[in-house]
């Protein structure tokens, strides 16, 4: 039972902060979106920093099983896959960049993790076109460095997507969300890649 | 927030090499590698030892048996079982005997063939 309505707070929490910023969410909203009192809410959490720690523990477990998610199959599909995954946990997470000046003010400790899993993001993005080199779908990397730039853009895409879309007003579907990163690597896609890509991708794309 | 045990970056890195590799290295097994379940020939060039053991209320009589030249080929079956412990050893003895391709039991199964690493 403890931990259900741990577990509700936490949602309730993570609900609150996607629609107003961590800033911006007291206990007594947290209390009230959960449906219990904020004396109820003070005995699993003894404030709203142990809250925080909790929902970024659980979004940073999340991000850890997703980077675990490593070339599980050995075709393009499997990085596909992994977009997926990327794409439900920044939709799950928006206030991940809307508080992410507050969060590096407030918060350093969390900052770091963050500053963890991106490293790691990005070295694991740069292995992956490394070993589709390797396996012959993505050309030879065609000038120096090249690959390293397509790192960091392929990775603003993933994480940056999002926030974009909002700006321009415009809806975001998980769809438009993995062509775009796709439309990043295919220039340098063999043409084994790009068959690969039309067989093992793009249908799995078309069944959403 | 609990401390997080964190791995160096170049040690990731090295470690994804790695499971890339993993790719190109490892591949699938095919039906043929299996065989040797179904194959029951090279049986007759194993060293061969009984094994009985009370199993659901019955005394189980298992051979195991081992390649003499390549022990990793190595299987365990079970042949019959019997409500007596007595009756099932001696059964066991007796099929020892009748699987051996040395019935007297000489031949043996050296260690190094299996080429064991102690890292």
């Amino acid at each position: 039972m403890g931990t259900s309505t741990k577990q509700r707070i936490l949602d309730a929490a993570i609900r609150l902060f996607n629609e107003s910023g961590v800033a911006n969410v007291r206990l007594q909203h947290i209390a009230d979106e959960s449906g219990i009192s904020v004396g109820n809410l003070a005995y699993h959490f003894k404030n709203k920093e142990a809250i925080v720690s909790s929902v970024y523990e659980r979004l940073f477990e999340e991000f850890a099983h997703i980077l675990a998610s490593y070339l599980l199959n050995p075709t393009l599909s499997d990085f596909n896959q992994q977009l997926t995954q990327y794409y439900s946990f920044f939709t799950r997470y928006k206030f991940y960049l809307i508080d992410l000046f507050e969060v590096e003010r407030s918060y350093p400790n969390i900052m770091d993790r963050w500053h963890q899993m991106v490293g790691k993001m990005l070295i694991q993005i740069r292995k992956r076109l490394d070993y589709y080199v390797q396996r012959g779908v993505l050309q030879p990397e065609p000038i120096e460095g090249i690959y390293d730039s397509l790192t960091r853009s392929i990775w603003m895409s993933i994480v940056f997507w999002m926030p974009q879309q909002v700006l321009k007003g415009q809806p975001t579907t998980e769809t438009h969300f993995k062509q775009g990163v796709w439309s990043l690597i295919s220039p340098y896609m063999t043409q084994r890649g790009r068959e690969e890509y039309a067989t093992e991708v793009q249908p799995a794309d078309i069944m959403r | 927030m609990k401390p997080v045990f964190h791995l160096h970056p170049a040690l990731y890195a090295r470690m994804l090499d790695g499971l890339s590799n993993l790719m190109f290295t490892e591949t699938l097994g095919g039906r043929r590698d299996m065989g040797f379940y179904h194959d029951d020939l090279w049986l007759s060039d194993t060293a061969v030892i009984e094994n009985v053991s009370r199993r659901k209320g019955a005394w189980e009589v298992i051979l195991l048996f081992a390649h003499h030249k390549t022990p990793l080929k190595f299987i365990r079956r079970r042949i019959t079982s019997h409500s007596c412990p007595k009756r099932a050893h001696q059964m066991a003895f007796y099929m020892r005997r009748l699987a051996a391709k040395d019935q007297r039991g000489t031949l043996c199964v050296d260690i190094a063939d299996f080429d064991l690493s102690l890292n």
